[in-house]
This record gives structure tokens, C-alpha cells and sequence, in this order.
């Protein structure tokens, strides 16, 4: 038997509609205002977040190992991956840029990985850190997840740009996938992940406290 | 019509009595601080003309270039389509349908459905739909990328300013716009008002 906080919706039988915020009674399975099936907590959250990330975190792999963008120069081709492109920036003296990009494409998608992992794991050690400090860390993630697909968005523009044959062609690699599926993924991750399994233990903590 | 008696918080399910606020005012959740919902003065009217904004320039944005690069005479210019169809030639179909999805088509059926939705509100036509409307608006929110396409275009023109002589055209301008009009059109879309508005609609 899962144990909901005492104050909550969920311990009094009633449950908050994904889809229009109406309460009313698990019992009647199906929101009377628009039809959605109730749940009292997001079916599966833990699993399909998980899922969802470590999906991700595989992808991460092949995403900052391979190019995902070849370039070619007067027959010469070179190709650059992620981390390759951010130190080139830096080096040709836009170091604004660089670290936009290094933000964007390294930082936010780690950043995530961390802070999911972390919250699903402090559903079994509640004591670690405040529910308060927690849910933060979720917004943070919600907020910052779309920002990453910067890189994405970078390659299709000179892809599009630079279509110049022989003299400068551009081209899209394989990494650039494995990165937007990263992007995908992670999204889906935060989306699946139910805050209010955070405070289901909150009144069972300030209980021993005192 | 329905009567709430009681609200529920989405980031922590604490319950509570159904806010009384007026217009300008927020509720917040007293325990996590989550926004339970936001009046603004004359949202609805405020809201329509913002998205109706939106597509107009969304659609003109279209027809124009975005970028013109001037390179030893070879000139390409970028209009919203190029990114995504040059790579559908290529081998990358799939990137080019995801790209195309999150610039274009989410953010453009986003604002149509906002639109359809007041009006079905204001005329009481479709009211069958309303419903659908509604949960087809909060779905397609978090994969409309408007925004950051606005900044990965800020971000090439820093790349592509050492490489050769670059011009911004019209539908860079009136795609900033259009990212401004969907920005204030984000702020004002308000979960509980909105089911709201059906309620009253319903009455």
C-alpha cells in the first residue's frame, strides 16, 4: 500500500485530472468534465521516466562520438562532432558563442541526466534532501530541455546555406540523430516524471522530527 | 455545469479551496509555490489577437528569406522551409520531419487551435470540440521550439559573419516578431482559465 502525504488530494480518494485540473473521486475512473482516465499519481512514472533516460544516456554516446556535420571545402572534407565545433568556436575568437553553444549542447542535456537520475532515486532516501530543493531541481529541468536542440537547428541552417557543390557543401552526420533523439527523449523523460511522488513521504518526515 | 469545491496542486497535490482572485492577480500554491493560475486584464481578447498576429507572420515569414550569404559572389539565401527540405533530399528524411514539426507545423497548428478554440467560445459553434481542442493545445506546448530556433539563427550568423558577407532579410524581422506574438500568446495560455471559459460557456 503506497502511503500518499496527509494533506494531499490523493490520500482523501480524490484525484487531480491531468487534462483540465478538475478533483473528483478515483472511484469514477473517468473525469466528468472531459473524459480523461484518472490517476492518482501518473501510472508508471518511475519506470518510464528511467526508461526514457537510459535510453538517452546510450544515445549520448554515439551523439558526442560521431560527427554531425561534415564539411566540404574545395574537395577537402573534414568532419566536425559536437565538442570539436565548440572548440573551434572558441579558437576563431567568438568565445561568447562558444560557450552558448557549450551551454546549450553539453551542459543542459548532462545537467538533465544528473538531476532525473537524482530525483528518481531520492524517491527512496527522502531524508537526503528537502522535497522543496527537489521540485526546483525538477522545474530546472522542465525549463532548460528544449534549449538543446540549438545544435540541430545550427546544422540544418549551413546545411541549407552552404550547398555550393564542389566549392563548400555541408552536410549532415549521423550524430546529429543520435542527438536530436537524445533531445526527444529527454524531454520525455521530465515529462513523464510525476512531482508529487516528492512529497508523499513529507508528513511521515515531520512527524519524526518533532 | 460543474462546481469545483475543492483544487488540487500539479507539483505537490496539496488541496485547497478553488482560488478567488480578480483580474491581474496569480494564485500560488502555499506549499510548493506552484502557479495555480493567472487572470489577466481581458485575457481572452488580449489572447486571440496575439494568435491571430502570430499566424499572419508566421505565414508571411514563409515567403521571404531569412538570411542572404554573399559568398565571393556565389549568393544563397535561407527562407524557414530550406533547413528542413534540404536535408529531406538528403539521406536524413527523419531529421528533416522533426525539424519541420518543431519550427513550423507544432507552432502553427498550436496558434490556429487557440484561435478555434476562442471562437468556438465566443460564438458557441463546435462545442463538441472544445474539449478535444483543449487537450490538442496543452499536448503540442512543450514541442513547439520556436524560440530556440530564434537563438540557433542568432547562433549561425555569429558562425557564418567571418565567412563571408551576410544580410538579414525581411522574414528574419517578422520572424522575430512572430516570436514575440508567441511568446505573449505562451504567457497567457492558462490551464484553469481556459476549462473555465468552457464552463461559462456551457452555462
Amino acid at each position: 500500500m503506497i502511503h500518499y502525504c496527509r494533506e494531499s488530494a490523493a490520500a482523501k480518494g480524490l484525484a487531480n485530472c491531468h487534462s483540465c485540473s478538475l478533483v473528483s473521486p478515483i472511484h469514477l475512473e473517468q473525469c466528468p468534465r472531459c473524459q480523461t482516465r484518472l490517476h492518482l499519481r501518473k501510472p508508471l512514472t518511475l519506470q518510464l521516466t528511467m526508461a526514457y533516460l537510459f535510453t538517452a544516456l546510450l544515445l549520448y554516446i554515439p551523439a558526442n562520438l560521431w560527427p554531425i556535420m561534415i564539411t566540404e571545402k574545395l574537395g577537402q572534407v573534414e568532419s566536425s562532432t559536437i565538442l570539436g565545433g565548440i572548440v573551434l568556436l572558441w579558437q576563431e575568437g567568438s568565445q561568447p558563442i562558444a560557450i552558448i553553444v557549450f551551454i546549450a549542447s553539453v551542459l543542459v542535456p548532462v545537467v538533465k541526466f544528473i538531476v532525473l537520475l537524482l530525483l528518481c532515486f531520492s524517491v527512496y532516501f527522502p531524508q537526503r534532501l528537502c522535497p522543496h530543493k527537489r521540485l526546483k531541481l525538477y522545474r530546472l529541468t522542465e525549463l532548460i530541455g528544449r534549449w538543446s536542440m540549438v545544435d540541430i537547428f545550427v546544422v540544418a541552417i549551413l546545411v541549407a546555406l552552404f550547398q555550393l557543390d564542389r566549392l563548400l557543401n555541408v552536410q549532415p552526420a549521423s550524430g546529429a540523430i543520435a542527438f536530436a533523439a537524445v533531445v526527444i527523449l529527454t524531454i520525455m523523460s521530465a515529462k513523464s516524471f510525476d512531482p508529487r511522488i516528492l512529497w508523499d513521504d513529507d508528513d511521515k518526515k515531520r512527524s519524526k522530527s518533532n | 455545469m460543474i462546481v469545483e469545491k475543492v483544487v488540487a496542486c500539479h507539483h505537490c497535490d496539496l488541496l485547497m479551496d478553488p482560488p478567488k482572485i480578480i483580474a491581474g492577480e496569480y494564485a500560488h500554491c502555499p506549499r510548493c509555490h506552484h502557479k495555480i493560475t493567472r487572470l489577466h486584464h481581458n485575457a481572452i481578447n488580449n489572447l486571440f489577437s496575439f494568435a491571430i498576429t502570430g499566424l499572419i507572420l508566421l505565414i508571411l515569414t514563409t515567403q521571404f528569406d531569412l538570411l542572404i550569404l554573399n559568398l565571393n559572389g556565389n549568393i544563397s539565401g535561407l527562407d524557414l522551409w530550406d533547413g528542413a527540405s534540404q536535408l529531406y533530399f538528403g539521406d536524413y528524411k527523419i531529421l528533416s520531419i522533426l525539424i519541420i514539426l518543431f519550427i513550423f507545423i507544432l507552432p502553427i497548428l498550436f496558434l490556429a487551435f487557440v484561435v478555434a478554440f476562442i471562437l468556438s467560445i465566443k460564438t458557441g459553434i463546435g462545442c463538441a470540440m472544445q474539449t478535444t481542442l483543449l487537450r490538442l493545445i496543452f499536448f503540442m506546448m512543450p514541442w513547439a521550439m520556436v524560440e530556440v530556433f530564434l537563438v540557433a539563427i542568432l547562433v549561425s550568423i555569429v558562425k557564418l559573419i567571418s565567412i563571408g558577407q551576410l544580410h538579414l532579410d525581411w522574414a528574419f524581422w517578422i520572424y522575430s516578431a512572430f516570436c514575440f506574438c508567441y511568446v505573449k500568446v505562451l504567457s497567457l495560455v492558462d490551464r484553469y482559465q481556459f476549462w473555465h471559459w468552457i464552463d461559462e460557456a456551457h452555462q
